[in-house]
């Protein structure tokens, strides 16, 4: 039995090892004084310096996370109040209707997203650039959102409105004093999953991005293909540390909470629930 | 045959059942037994040192509140934990290493644990086909399983069709498919109301009589215990504090800890001032203990049913009416003595409330607990009664 | 006849949502099939359908695009279930989940990019196994250096629904079932790898779908060695320009998820239906 645990624990450690094998060589490589990574040249910070000086990159790194700010702020709006609309349908099929159509572009595959929405603008005569890309990434969003509420809202007690109309609230003040405040911890994950997607989105921001305008993802696509300078790593390296600052701090503000609560430590994460 | 001759066979089957040769349970290995058994969790001492022998074929209950350690026996005897030091047996040979699977024994949970995925048929089956037996076997067995439980109809339905008391049943029927020697049963009944309760009480009794194999049914609930057992381990703190049929326990509880939790009790502080005289409250009572030192602080129990009201003449003490109220068969009555002590008497007859009446009890109805006394003093305590009253009848 | 006020409040919610419905879900829906079915000069036809049909190249994509897909499916199902069974064992296993979860924060283009570099001719990799003196082999531009790279974007995706819904499994019925007589293994066959199917279902959907775009990792690993209809569109509608029959293979692709989606819903609605 002690020898089964162990080849499990074996197994475990040599998966994390490979999950974090390319980044660690990312990272490793953003020190190298070399400029490939391939061999290893002594120990620089030189592409940390090319990377600040590099007004291209860091434009597109600020367009990137702009992007990704705007496009979850309206997509968690605009899906909150489609999570609510779906859910006072009263008649079934209505609410089969909406849940599908809300699902499409879930189950669609990106590239076809990304090909349908470049007709769309195209037809409407829209010039592609940041308009277009942050409205593609507020459409891609906005079902993720409405899946993340839903479950929320259903969990609401019927009663909580129910007495908050008998004590006279009207339709505003339900919604921002007794509805919103309960759903609130969906909003919240599914504007955090529709800022991941949005920072992680390649394909539907390919065929929608113009000549002018690039996030992260495009620009490390074209310039990989033609090969990379250790500047992206170096970025990366960063951008995986920020990543990583966010985690922790994440799980230590939950797994207080959790304590404080005196619940089991079970941490939602917010991706989690979407899959 | 004759009245004479048949009178004589029966002394005779009397005295030999009686004599120390005949006695094969004495003899006989126990199906179970803990020898020094103790658990621990980092420094938290779960189960001290557990001595006890179970023997086959009865219906064993350990009774005590949460976290006193009956579970964890469980558990242990089931294989699910590993004791931190001391030996499990099985039919006499050491079982410490054996996994659970290949122990034959089998839990009745508290939460039934049946497999949602599979519906009534499949969930009893389970055992029996891990054991690869024939189909048609499985069938028989099956079949004769939810015969036993009367659940014969439900074979096909999804387990979360069922009610609470049908899942519970489904649970039995599931132990029992694999013919185990031991079924352990954890809070089974737990979780079912109270009618209910009442009925899976008197059914799990028959069910062991009819079966012969050995229960250990774990509870909380001394009512229960009580009720089904044929002998009771009464838990508190990871220690047995008492053993003893279900009259032992109920009679002469060992200590505060045993009287408190079985029955009501009214507890007092008393001194034994010489054999079979005790003072409380004031006063001096005759009694039917003795052996031990002459003006030994002791605890007096006095059951509330064994009291009874009557005239303050007649009373043994009197008290003072502070509540009151209707049982059914019985009034439950709180009253105060001239001391404030409180007590609680179940009574037949009703009576006013600030109404001073007398209290009444018999000599026998005075239990008397030592401070500190373990349980083999104890018992040999009260054998030495027993040889004390032998001797006042020779 | 609604209350006044619940209408006001449903026309308030729908503005927003409704106009998010018909502009960026219906209207491309409708866009892509009546491309599809013109003409450049916006003639109808069904010569796209036809060429589609018609042609070997285009069968072969869907199959091949499929195929790897499926692939790249089952090569994560069979790396992330041991995987995430480990992890729920583990005793901090929200925070081992976390390390699980990081990875997918770092942009999927960046992951790839390093994989070039690990499996390049003068890449780590090769100077790895050149230690042992086998001869640098060329890693990139293969099937197996799409899958593997494919795989590992997509692992987390397919550990996160199964570890759920491993983690909600009660405790309890492992024990039972050890109980009853079962070992570790049986236990696993017979009940903790059926009550885990939906975790397994949703991971598959997870990966199974994502997989049929990664048209960046077919070109920078696969080296157009591996031509899916991802590949495809995008060849169409950015390369050659031609919209009516790219927007024919979405349609197919499209069509076929909805057949699947129906397939799969309907299986599930009547186990469903059993259960209550």
């Amino acid at each position: 039995m002690m020898k089964k645990i162990k080849w499990g624990n074996l197994y475990l450690w040599l998966m994390f090892v490979v999950l974090y094998l390319p980044i660690i060589f990312l990272i490793t490589y953003s020190f190298n004084a070399g400029k490939v990574m391939q061999g290893w040249s002594g120990f620089s910070l030189k592409h940390y310096g090319e990377l600040f000086a590099d007004t291209r990159i860091l434009e597109i790194v600020v367009n990137t996370f702009l992007v990704a700010l705007l496009s979850s702020l309206l997509s968690s709006v605009i899906g909150t109040a489609g999570a609510l609309y779906i859910y006072n349908i009263k008649h079934a099929l209505t609410k089969n209707v909406f849940l599908s159509l809300n699902n499409i572009l879930l189950v669609s595959p990106d590239v076809i997203i990304g090909a349908a929405f470049l007709i769309l603008f195209t037809v409407m005569g829209f010039s592609l650039g940041f308009t277009s890309v942050l409205l593609s990434h507020i459409a891609f969003s906005i079902p993720i959102v409405v899946l993340m509420v839903l479950p929320r809202l259903q969990e609401m007690n019927r009663s909580l409105v129910a007495s908050a109309k008998d004590l006279g609230a009207n339709n505003w003040q339900m919604l921002t004093r007794v509805i919103l405040p309960v759903i609130s911890p969906g909003i919240f994950a599914g504007f955090f999953m529709a800022f991941t997607y949005s920072l992680d989105d390649f394909a539907v921001t390919f065929f929608v991005t113009g000549n002018g305008f690039s996030t992260l993802s495009v620009e490390i696509y074209s310039r990989a293909r033609q090969g990379v300078s250790l500047e992206i790593n170096a970025l990366s390296a960063m951008m995986f540390m920020v990543s990583l600052a966010l985690v922790l701090i994440y799980y230590v503000i939950s797994t207080r909470a959790a304590k404080s609560k005196k619940q089991g430590t079970r941490l939602v994460l917010p991706a989690s629930e979407g899959l | 045959m004759s009245r004479v001759k048949w009178h004589a066979f029966l002394v005779t089957i009397y005295l030999l059942t009686k004599s120390e040769g005949w006695e094969l349970t004495n003899t006989s290995t126990p199906i179970i037994e803990f020898k020094n058994v103790g658990l621990s969790y980092d420094d938290n001492e779960v189960l001290k040192n557990i001595d006890l022998s179970l023997e086959a074929g009865k219906f064993y209950t350990l009774l005590g509140p949460s976290g006193s350690g009956k579970t964890t026996i469980l558990n242990l005897i089931s294989g699910q934990l590993t004791a931190t030091h001391g030996d499990i047996l099985f039919e006499g040979n050491i079982i410490n290493d054996v996994p659970v699977e290949k122990r034959n024994m089998n839990t009745v949970f508290q939460d039934y644990g049946l497999f949602p995925n599979m519906n009534v048929f499949d969930n009893v089956a389970f055992g029996p086909t891990i054991k690869r037996m024939s189909k048609t076997d499985i069938n028989a067995k099956v079949t004769e399983m939810l015969d036993l439980v009367k659940l014969s109809d439900y074979a096909d339905r999804e387990i979360n069709e069922l009610s609470g008391g049908q899942r519970q049943r489904v649970a039995i029927a599931r132990a029992l498919a694999n013919d185990p020697e031991v079924l352990l049963l954890d809070e089974p009944l737990s979780a079912l109301d109270y009618k209910l309760r009442k009925d899976m009480q008197y059914e799990l009794r028959e069910i062991q009589q009819r079966l012969g194999i050995t229960f250990v049914f774990v509870t909380h609930d001394q009512e229960e215990a009580l009720a089904m057992s044929d002998w009771i381990f009464v838990m508190n703190d990871g220690v047995i504090q008492q053993n003893g049929s279900p009259e032992d326990i109920y009679d002469e509880p060992i200590n505060h800890f045993v009287a408190d939790f079985i029955g009501e009790s009214n507890i007092l502080d008393g001194i034994m001032k010489t054999d079979y005289l005790v003072h409380f409250t004031g006063k001096d009572f005759e009694n039917v203990d003795a052996g031990m030192r002459p003006n030994e602080r002791v605890e007096v129990v006095l059951r509330p049913e064994d009291l009874d009201l009557t005239t303050i003449e007649n009373g043994k003490l009197v008290v003072t009416i502070d509540d009151q109220s209707f049982r059914g068969d019985y009034y439950e009555i709180t009253a105060l003595d001239d001391d404030g002590n409180e007590w609680q008497v179940q009574a037949t007859n009703k009576a006013e409330i600030g109404e001073r009446v007398g209290l009444t009890f018999d000599p026998e109805d005075i239990h008397i607990m030592r401070f500190n006394e373990s349980e083999d003093d104890f018992d040999a305590r009260l054998e030495s009664y027993e040889d004390d009253a032998d001797d006042a009848k020779e | 006849m609604m209350p006044k006020s619940k209408r006001q409040r449903q026309f308030f919610y729908i503005i927003p949502y409704g106009i998010w419905l018909v502009l960026f879900v219906i209207a491309p829906l409708v866009l892509l099939v009546f491309q599809s079915l013109t003409t450049p000069t916006g003639h109808f036809t069904l010569h796209n359908y036809a060429i589609y049909f018609a042609s070997g190249t285009y069968l072969r994509m869907t199959f091949n695009s499929v195929w790897y897909a499926f692939l790249i499916t089952v090569v994560t199902l069979i790396v992330s279930y041991p995987m995430a069974y480990l992890l729920n064992q583990l005793k901090q296993k929200q925070f081992w989940l976390l390390l699980i979860i990081l990875p997918t924060w770092i942009n999927l283009l960046l992951k790839t990019y390093a994989f070039i570099g690990l499996l390049s001719k003068s890449g780590t990799v090769n100077n790895f196994i050149g230690l042992w003196g086998v001869v640098p082999q060329q890693l990139l531009f293969s099937d197996w250096s799409f899958l593997l790279v494919a795989a590992y974007i997509e692992i987390p995706f397919m550990i996160l629904p199964i570890f759920n819904s491993l983690a909600e499994i009660n405790p309890r019925l492992e024990q039972a079932s050890r109980d009853l007589g079962a070992n570790r293994w049986q236990t696993l066959r017979r009940v903790i790898v059926p009550l885990s199917m939906p975790g397994v279902k949703a991971g598959i959907q997870a990966v199974f779908i994502p997989s049929l775009s990664l048209f960046m990792i077919t070109r920078l690993i696969g080296g157009n060695r591996v031509i899916t209809l991802g590949t495809a569109i995008e060849e169409h509608f950015l390369v050659t320009q031609n919209w009516q029959l790219g927007s024919t293979i979405g349609v197919v692709l499209i069509v076929a998820m909805v057949i699947t989606m129906i397939l799969t819903r309907d299986r599930a609605r009547r186990s469903a239906r059993k259960g209550r």
